[in-house]
């Protein structure tokens, strides 16, 4: 019962979460970004593990806009990273999403506090991805979108980059799947990969995906990030 | 002495497994019929279909 409750609360916030940054992606308003997270102390225990799951997706307007990023956001978001670091035996997305943070941090100048403060930021290993399907490969990737970022240059993003027609295969199966989660982020690295066949009508394919999916802000945050892409200065 | 709610905020911590929630199985799919796709693309008020390649069918015989 409590595990439930405490999923729920999870997932909430997380929700929470994506809702200001779509906010913030759509209006450029950094405030909205910050907004769930105003006034929470860097304590907050399920807030800080909402923002870990969310991730560096988190400062994306920071990101993508060169929006300031809240005091409140920023604490909360440095004592995410120090607070719940990657086990030993963590899976590769655990390990990745974990990185990422740590590299939107140092991104905007501030680099992680506490005992990751002297981290030298090292890339983790991408092998996993080599001999993946393509199903696979776009789960992964899904997983791992908040790395689609323009001008980003990262061993998933190189993954990535060698195989667009099979992310492209996985956003159909995706969206044939009716899994917009996986679609949205998909159709994020797609937008940033050369070699992506015509034929799949991305655009279409991402406004059928809001069409269907884009009330979930974990998809539409997705999707602002992919409309943002193209604009968007390589970092 | 902690406040009920720092102790409460502390147990829902302690419950999360972030790691579990981080490395998501894909969860079961739903596929959807080819034409159904089509029909909800064109009620979206586009022109543009999205194309996907056609459901597989058993073979007869």
């Amino acid at each position: 019962m409590e595990q439930s409750s405490t999923s729920a609360l999870l997932q909430g916030t997380v929700l929470d979460l994506a809702s200001d940054v779509v906010s913030a992606l759509r209006s450029g308003d950094h405030v909205r970004a910050g907004g769930t997270l105003a006034g929470v102390s860097a304590g907050g225990g399920v807030a800080r593990a909402a923002v870990r799951v969310l991730g560096a997706d988190l400062l994306l307007p920071a990101t993508l806009l060169g929006c300031e990023p809240v005091p409140d956001q920023l604490t909360v978001f440095q004592d995410a990273v120090a607070a719940h670091p990657p086990r030993d035996d963590a899976a590769p997305t655990v390990v990745w999403s974990h990185w990422a943070m740590i590299r939107a941090l140092r991104r905007l100048g501030r680099p992680p506090t506490g005992p990751l403060a002297d981290d030298a930021g090292a890339e983790p290993d991408a092998r996993w991805l080599d001999d993946a399907g393509w199903q696979y490969l776009t789960h992964q990737l899904a997983v791992l979108a908040p790395l689609a970022l323009p001008g980003e240059e990262c061993a998933v993003m190189r993954a990535a980059r060698r195989r667009p027609v099979d992310v492209a295969r996985g956003f159909v199966r995706a969206v044939r799947r009716r899994d917009w989660q996986q679609a949205a982020g998909a159709g994020r690295w797609l937008t940033l990969l050369d070699g992506v066949p015509a034929t799949l009508g991305l655009e279409a394919g991402l406004d059928f995906v809001r069409l269907m999916g884009g009330s979930d802000p974990r998809v539409a945050l997705q999707l602002e990030a992919a409309r943002l892409m193209p604009a968007g200065v390589p970092l | 002495m902690p406040s009920e709610d720092k102790v409460l905020e502390e147990v829902r911590t302690e419950n999360i497994d972030i790691e579990a929630v981080l490395d998501p199985v894909e969860p079961d799919g739903v596929f959807r019929d080819s034409r159904e796709c089509a029909a909800l693309a064109l009620q979206a008020g586009t022109t543009k279909l999205l194309l996907s390649p056609p459901t597989p069918r058993p073979k007869k015989g």
